[in-house]
């Protein structure tokens, strides 16, 4: 078993691609999560020694902002071959802040997902405009997370929080395919826009209770007119976070944040946003056309004036 | 859906070489997830309306894939095999008759490869795995394989609001004006959609039927 200074080990609570996921308990009594990454489940060091770097990035962060999952210490054994990564722990799926350690399972989105099949609209809009604003921190601070996605939010006291935090990068690293199927942009992963797509993605995910490879498909419409019409409404946010053109998405995470937090307080505005972007490219295209008519105007009467001289 | 069971039963004709071509260059892992994506629902559901279990159906998938894979060339040279189609059929079938054999080592006569395929077996001595016939089922599951693949094509093409007003109006036959309140667009928009990616389905079930 790893050993972590001041931490003892009780139960191994999840294990991926990168690395095992532990139950423990600090000297003083606290539960946390360690995530231990092995450099011998990686065919190369590179990918290890970026996960590292990544982790090593992300910490001081990730204590700034109530969105992204408290880091609250990194070590290294080089002779075991090994990092590890104290992080807080997540609330438990049945009991929720109180840890039971022979029971604990940690509670995420995924698995809200799986026991309620679709999130109201107005669950979704809070947690959409959370993560969001985590995110926007993030990217704010030079760093990307490429694999949003349902699993990798969990809850701390009720609070929705980004975590697995095994594929932060920052710019250096430059556009990839690492992340998971579904939820990475056409592009690829490792920009703002990247990210924003992967969160449209998880809102599509838990407003209709659809795979988000059946995206844009829209669910059965349950529920009163209000709420259909909510649904709606929160369909533009997800269509405009998930244009398969990275140019055509918010630009920011912040921009959707305010979308959403939009939907919260204004819901008229927008509507009224919408229809004005729409009309904005009206006219737009207007101006083109009227632009091209005058030059061609122009281009004629040169022409006609040559040819009388 | 009346619009799209009109497509299913036009008449196209077959050719054979475009992206079967393509299919030889083992490089060309596009074509090979091309074909995989278009045809693995269709070995899949074969495979479980022959009594299989998911786990063996899945096994039947990757066998007559990989049977594909190796074969293909030989198919390409020689016309005895027939179309694509039949012969992707016929692969099929001796792959969910492998798996049969596994679970009752002694019920087919012929002792057919699980490796790959032996084309001199004769299929009738092969009991039909499924009920009511295989040949009238595969046809089936081709259909509705091809119309799925097909719209997933589509999907991919066009803007996603448009999507979404023909599958409100055409795949769920919603009438125009409860789309267009739902989505809060005009009855204009909604046609004009359905107009559009009609044709573009078509386009589209015309090409995979010319490619395969």
């Amino acid at each position: 078993m790893p050993k972590v200074p001041d931490h003892e080990l009780i139960r191994l609570i999840g294990s991926g691609s990168s690395g095992q996921v532990w139950l423990a308990r600090n000297a003083l009594g606290f539960y946390r999560a360690v995530k231990i990454v092995q450099e011998q489940v990686f065919k190369h060091r590179r990918p290890f020694e970026r996960e590292f770097n990544g982790i090593l990035k992300f910490e001081p962060v990730s204590r700034l902002h109530d969105g992204l999952v408290d880091i609250l210490q990194v070590g290294r054994n080089e002779d075991a071959g090994y990092f590890y990564c104290v992080m807080e722990l997540a609330d438990d799926v049945v009991t929720g802040p109180n840890i039971l350690p022979a029971t604990y399972s940690p509670r995420t989105l995924e698995q809200d997902k799986d026991r309620l099949k679709r999130l109201p609209v107005a669950e979704c809009v809070r947690l959409g405009a959370a993560i969001a604003s985590a995110l926007g921190f993030l990217h704010r601070n030079g760093l990307f997370h490429r694999d949003i996605k349902p699993s990798n939010i969990i809850f701390v006291n009720g609070m929705p929080k980004l975590a697995d935090i095994g594929l932060v990068t920052d710019a250096s690293e430059g556009r990839s395919l690492v992340g998971t199927e579904g939820f990475r942009a056409p592009e690829g992963s490792g920009t703002v826009r990247a990210d924003i797509y992967a969160l449209g993605k998880v809102l599509y995910e838990i407003s209709t209770g659809k795979d988000r490879n059946e995206y844009p498909v829209l669910p059965e419409f349950r529920g009163s007119q209000a709420e259909t019409a909510d649904l709606i409404l929160l369909n533009r946010i997800i269509l405009k976070a998930c244009r398969a053109k990275a140019w055509q998405r918010y630009q920011t995470a912040e921009e959707m944040m305010l979308a959403l937090l939009a939907f919260q307080f204004d819901k008229a505005a927008l509507r009224r946003r919408g229809n004005t972007e729409l009309l904005t490219k009206v006219f737009a295209l207007l101006g083109v056309i009227a632009a091209v008519g005058v030059l061609g105007g122009l281009i004629w009467r040169f022409i006609w004036l040559l040819n009388h001289k | 859906m009346n619009e799209m069971v009109k497509l299913q039963t036009e008449e196209f004709i077959p050719t054979r070489y475009s992206l079967l071509s393509r299919l030889q260059d083992w490089d060309d892992q596009e074509s090979w997830k091309d074909f995989f994506d278009t045809y693995w629902r269709l070995i899949y559901a074969i495979a479980l309306k022959s009594g299989l279990t998911e786990a063996e159906a899945q096994d039947v998938v990757q066998e007559t894939v990989i049977c594909v894979a190796k074969d293909i060339d030989k198919f390409k040279r020689d016309r005895k095999f027939g179309s694509f189609k039949g012969w992707l059929r016929n692969l099929t079938r001796w792959r969910i008759a492998d798996q049969l054999r596994k679970r009752k080592p002694n019920a087919l006569g012929e002792d057919v490869l699980s490796n790959g395929s032996n084309h001199s077996v004769d299929l009738a001595e092969i009991p039909d795995p499924v009920d009511g016939g295989l040949e009238a089922v595969w046809e089936a599951e081709w259909q509705a394989n091809l119309m799925e693949a097909a719209l997933e094509r589509v999907k991919r093409r066009v803007k996603e609001e448009h999507y979404q007003m023909f599958d409100l109006n055409v795949v769920r036959e919603w009438p125009a004006n409860k789309v267009a309140q739902t989505l809060e667009v005009s009855v204009a928009q909604v046609y004009l959609a359905k107009h559009r990616l009609l044709a573009l389905l078509k386009k589209e079930v015309r090409m995979l039927e010319r490619q395969w």
